[in-house]
């Protein structure tokens, strides 16, 4: 009885070192084969609602301004650039939206270095209606740091499917006097990363104390991410 | 004596005239204002507060003005992020309730603006209710941006500077 104890333990522990050699050989394999991967810095978690997952490059695309001056996925790259889609005979939410871009564009604004670097971009998704004169002045209405573009809806699809940023014009109630229809459209304002990559977006309602808080705390999150 | 009296009495009134106006006694607009926009802008958004003091709800069917082709009661709404805006035929006033017109929701619509306005402008209305009581309100263009929240954001201002990096 006691023999056989004795050869079963020591049996068992020669099966025991050899599965640990084994484990241990497995692992060092995996290590060594492992595929280097960047390393992974996860955003704060304040700034991770605003984020996109993954940030998404844009392809080019052509909106038009005032004085035939167009605007193109080139304007976008080492800027930070905050895109709103709306249009001007919508009397409430745009300027409501256009006022706190403003004002939080003023408040990024106490940070020089940050506020080099900003832009916003109003795009009118009413070009019926909407100039680019027009656009121009109601953009810079609300900050000097916001130009307006549109384009015809073409143009203004392929920009604005790449934000899921849909608008739709509503036909015209026949009973409705003069150039009157509505138009649906998403009151976000996106983020668009120096690289020219959708990176982060504020939905509505939005604060200009949050849009520039956060803001500031993303282009930080950016610079140590782009360090590592 | 007098003279001083009735001048602060005119000052008053007309501070009263333009902040609130009351027919009857039972409707009374409180604070009605006009977001201003650039010049080229012909249609704006007028806010104000109806308040009814009386027991029997009255119902806002119209208003109009000499500087606007239209108005229209409209509602903002955002849903899922997508904003559009509902056209009210009418806005219920409860009685001895308030109804609130807001940037971000409850607004007159002002088409067909006849001439530019600037921020201090006056905007003269009419606003008709279902009884067919008419009460006459004068509204200012101003800069809201933010709505009535202006003063609240001149003490995030502050708030904000102490932790600038």
């Amino acid at each position: 009885m006691k023999n056989q104890k004795g050869a079963l333990g020591r049996k068992g522990l020669a099966i025991l070192l050899m599965a640990a050699v084994a484990i241990a050989v497995a692992a060092a394999v995996f290590v060594a084969l492992r595929p280097a991967k960047e390393v992974v810095v996860k955003p704060p978690e304040e700034i991770e609602d605003y984020l996109f997952w993954e940030a998404k490059a844009l392809t080019d695309f052509k909106l038009t301004g005032a004085d035939n001056k167009t605007l193109a996925l080139n304007d976008l790259k080492g800027k930070w650039s905050f895109i709103f889609f709306g249009y001007i005979h919508c009397p409430d939410v745009c300027p409501l939206t256009m006022g706190i871009l403003g004002k939080a564009f003023n408040l990024i604004g106490k940070n020089p270095a940050a506020y080099e670097e900003i832009q916003g971009v109003f795009v009118s998704v009413d070009p019926q209606r909407d100039t680019p004169e027009l656009i121009k002045e109601y953009a810079f209405y609300f900050s000097d740091k916001i130009i307006g573009v549109t384009g015809d809806t073409a143009q203004l699809d392929a920009f604005s499917r790449q934000m899921s940023a849909l608008y739709t014009v509503h036909p015209k109630d026949p009973q409705a006097s003069g150039d009157n229809y509505q138009v649906t459209h998403n009151s976000t304002v996106f983020l668009v990363d120096p690289q020219g990559r959708l990176y982060g977006r504020f939905p509505p309602p939005q604060l200009p104390q949050e849009i520039a808080e956060v803001f500031l705390k993303i282009r930080t999150f950016y610079n140590e991410r782009a360090r590592k | 004596m007098t003279g001083l009296f009735s001048k602060i009495f005119v000052v008053l009134m007309l501070g009263l005239a333009v902040s609130s106006a009351s027919a009857g006694g039972d409707i009374e607009v409180r604070g009605p204002w006009v977001q201003s926009a650039p010049p080229g802008v012909k249609v704006l958004a007028g806010y104000l507060e109806i308040k009814n003091n009386g027991k029997q709800q009255q119902v806002l069917t119209g208003v109009s003005s000499p500087v606007f082709g239209q108005i229209e009661i409209h509602r903002s709404v955002i849903h899922g992020n997508m904003a559009h805006m509902e056209h009210l035929t009418e806005l219920a006033v409860p009685a001895n309730a308030s109804v609130v017109m807001q940037p971000g929701g409850l607004h007159l619509m002002l088409m067909d603006a006849k001439k530019p306005l600037r921020i201090g402008d006056e905007v003269p209305m009419t606003l008709v209710f279902g009884n067919g009581e008419k009460v006459a309100i004068t509204a200012i263009v101003r800069s809201g941006k933010m709505g009535g929240m202006e003063d609240h954001q001149h003490m995030d201002h502050s708030a904000h500077g102490e932790h600038k990096h």
